[in-house]
C-alpha cells in the first residue's frame, strides 16, 4: 500500500512518515509543494493524506484538481475544526476529515478503514496463528490444541491475538492494556491479570499448562 | 408624570404669579378700584393661569408618554437621540440634540470595543490553530518513540519519560481546546453540523484518546451506549472529554466508569457515572457555575472551574438537558438528555 502525505510541517511530516511505515506502508511525502496535484497523479498512490493549509495553494484546490483525474482516496488532515471546513471537504470530494492533533492509533485506525472501504478489504489478516502447537482461530474465537479447542472471550481473544502476534517476545503489561483499549476494551491492570489467568485455566483443561511465561517486570510472553 | 411633579416643576412660575397678582391688587387698591373689580381680575388671571398650565401639562404628558413607548419598543436603547419625536419646544430639540450627540459617542465607543473584541477572539482561534501543529508533533514524536523503545533496547527509562510527555501534552492540548471551545461558545450556530451520531463511536473515541491517563489511573470503563442522536458530534466529544476528565481527577482507589444511554419517552439520556469522591450536596447545585472549585476542586488541586461551565453553556446552546446526581463519597453521575423532536423522530 503506497499512501502520498502532503504536510508542510517538517516536523510533522518526518514523524509521520515514521509512523506510516511503521505501520508497513510505502510513503512518499515531498517537501516541494509545486505541482502538487501532478505530482499525486504522477506517483499513483493508493491513498493521499492532504494537510489543508499549504504555502502554495489550499488542500481543497489540490483535492479537487486531483479529483479530475483519479479516484483516489483522500483523507484531510487539519487542525482547523470548523464544520463548514468539514463539509467543504467531503463536498470537494474527500473520503475522511481528520483533525489535529490526532492520536497515531486513531489516525491508522482511521486509514485502515477507508483503505478498506475503496480497496474492498484487500489484504487479509491472517486469521489463524500458531505456537507450540496451540492455534488461535480468530475467526472461530478459540484456542485448539490437539484436536481439542476452547471457546474464548472477545477480551480474553483480542489479548491472545497481541501475544501471539508478538509471539517470542515479552510483551509488557502496559502495552496489553494499552492494546485492549485501542480495541474498545476498557479494563484495569487487575482485571488483566484476571483474563490472564483465566485464558490459563482453559488452556489447562485442553492440556495446555505453560504457553504464556510471565516475568516480573517484563509481562507475558507466549 | 403626575400634576404635583408638573407643579412642583412649575413653582417658581405660580410664585412669580402670585408674586404679580398681589402687587396687582396693592397697585389697583392705591390707585381706586374697589375691592370687587380687583377680585374680577384676579379671579380670570387665575382661570387663564390655570387653563395654560392644563394645557402645557398634557402636552408635555403626552411628548414624554411616547418617548416612554419608543423606549419600551426598541430593543437598543441608546439609539434614543435619533428615535425623539419632533417637539416645538427649544429646550427639547437642543435636548435632543445632546443625546444625540452623547449617544454618537457610545456607539462608537461599543464598536470600538466589539472590533476589539472580534479581533482578540480571531486571534485566539488562530494561535489555537497553530498551537495545535506542535501538539500534534509532539504526540507523533512520543507514539513513534514508545514504539521504538518498545522494540530495541532503549535506555533505562526512555519509554517512561516519552510516556510522561505524551500525557502532558494531551493536558496542553484540552487546556487549548477548553480555549477554543470558550472562544466559540457564543457563536454556536457558526460551528455546528447536527447529524445522525452514534454515542457509542464518541464515547469510544474519547476513551481511547485519553487512554494512557486511563490505564495510568488504572480506570476500567464499561460503555453500553446503543443508541442514536442527532447533535453535534464535535461538541459532544468535548463535553464527554471534560466529564471524564473530571471523573478520572476525582476517582476513588479502583475507579469503575459505567457509561450507559437509556430511551425514555422525551428522548435520550448518556450517563456517565463513576465511583469516585463524589460532591458534597450543599456544592451540588453550583458545580457548573464559572471558576466554581469548590472542596474537591481545593483538595485535589488544579481545578480551574472552567469544564463544567463549558460543558453547560454547550448543553444550553445544543439543547441537550444536563443534570448531576451524586453521593459524597460513593460517586457522580452526570446525565446528558438529548430530547427527540417529534419531526425528526424516524419511528
Amino acid at each position: 500500500m503506497h499512501i502520498f502525505v502532503v504536510e508542510d510541517e517538517p516536523v510533522i511530516r518526518r514523524e509521520l512518515k515514521a509512523l506510516l511505515e511503521n505501520a508497513m506502508y510505502q510513503v512518499t511525502a515531498p517537501d516541494v509543494f509545486a505541482d502538487i496535484a501532478v505530482q499525486i497523479i504522477e506517483s499513483r498512490p493508493d491513498l493521499v493524506l492532504l494537510d489543508v493549509n499549504l504555502p502554495e495553494a489550499s488542500g481543497f484546490d489540490i483535492c479537487t484538481r486531483i479529483r479530475e483525474e483519479t479516484e483516489v482516496p483522500v483523507i484531510f488532515l487539519t487542525s482547523r475544526t470548523d464544520s463548514m471546513d468539514e463539509l467543504t471537504g467531503i463536498l470537494k470530494g474527500g473520503d475522511d476529515y481528520i483533525t489535529k492533533p490526532y492520536q497515531a492509533p486513531l489516525l491508522l485506525a482511521r486509514i485502515g478503514a477507508v483503505l478498506k472501504r475503496t480497496k474492498g478489504g484487500k489484504d487479509k489478516e491472517s486469521t489463524q496463528f500458531t505456537r507450540r502447537g496451540v492455534t488461535l482461530d480468530i475467526s472461530g474465537c478459540r484456542l485448539i490444541f490437539q484436536g481439542q479447542s476452547t471457546e474464548l472471550t472477545k477480551n480474553e481473544m483480542k489479548l491472545l491475538h497481541l501475544l501471539f502476534l508478538r509471539s517470542g517476545e515479552f510483551v509488557s503489561r502496559m502495552d496489553l492494556v494499552e492494546y485492549l483499549w485501542e480495541n474498545q476494551i476498557f479494563i484495569d491492570d487487575n482485571t488483566l491479570s484476571v483474563h490472564v489467568t483465566r485464558i490459563r485455566e482453559k488452556l489447562k483443561n485442553i492440556g495446555v499448562s505453560d504457553l504464556i511465561e510471565t516475568k516480573r517486570g517484563m509481562g507475558y510472553r507466549v | 408624570m403626575t400634576v404635583k411633579n408638573f407643579l412642583k416643576d412649575r413653582f417658581l412660575l405660580l410664585i412669580l404669579h402670585i408674586v404679580c397678582m398681589c402687587l396687582l391688587t396693592v397697585f389697583l387698591r392705591l390707585t381706586g378700584y374697589g375691592m370687587a373689580a380687583a377680585a374680577l381680575i384676579l379671579i380670570f388671571w387665575a382661570l387663564i393661569l390655570t387653563v395654560g398650565l392644563c394645557a402645557a401639562y398634557i402636552q408635555r404628558r403626552g411628548y414624554f408618554r411616547e418617548v416612554e413607548e419608543i423606549l419600551e419598543k426598541v430593543d437598543q436603547r441608546y439609539l434614543l437621540g435619533e428615535l425623539l419625536p419632533d417637539s416645538f419646544r427649544l429646550e427639547d430639540r437642543l435636548y435632543r440634540e445632546m443625546i444625540c450627540r452623547s449617544n454618537k459617542s457610545v456607539i462608537e465607543r461599543i464598536r470600538q470595543i466589539e472590533d476589539a473584541q472580534r479581533a482578540y477572539k480571531e486571534y485566539i482561534e488562530s494561535w489555537v490553530h497553530e498551537a495545535k501543529a506542535p501538539i500534534t508533533s509532539i504526540g507523533l514524536v512520543c507514539a513513534n518513540g514508545r514504539k521504538q523503545a518498545g522494540e530495541k533496547e532503549a535506555p533505562a527509562g526512555a519509554k517512561e519519560a516519552l510516556q510522561t510527555i505524551a500525557l502532558e501534552n494531551q493536558r496542553l492540548e484540552n487546556y487549548v481546546d477548553m480555549v477554543l471551545y470558550y472562544a466559540r461558545s457564543e457563536q454556536v450556530w457558526k460551528d455546528y453540523l447536527i447529524q445522525e451520531t452514534d454515542i457509542e463511536e464518541v464515547v469510544y473515541e474519547t476513551l481511547e484518546k485519553n487512554r494512557l491517563l486511563m490505564i495510568q489511573n488504572r480506570v476500567r470503563a464499561e460503555v453500553n451506549c446503543k443508541e442514536h442522536v442527532y447533535t453535534d458530534r464535535k461538541w459532544i466529544g468535548f463535553i464527554l472529554n471534560q466529564m471524564l476528565l473530571n471523573s478520572v481527577k476525582y476517582k476513588s482507589s479502583h475507579p469503575v466508569f459505567h457509561i450507559n444511554t437509556e430511551r425514555n419517552k422525551d428522548g435520550v439520556l448518556l450517563i456517565l457515572g463513576d465511583n469516585g469522591v463524589g460532591i458534597l450536596p450543599e456544592e451540588l447545585s453550583r458545580i457548573f457555575e464559572k471558576g466554581f472549585t469548590g472542596s474537591n476542586g481545593r483538595d485535589y488541586g488544579r481545578s480551574t472551574g472552567m469544564g463544567l461551565y463549558l460543558c453547560r453553556k454547550l448543553c444550553d446552546k445544543l439543547g441537550i438537558g444536563l443534570r448531576a446526581e451524586s453521593e459524597y463519597g460513593g460517586g457522580t453521575r452526570m446525565i446528558l438528555e438529548f430530547p427527540i423532536s417529534n419531526y425528526i423522530n424516524r419511528s
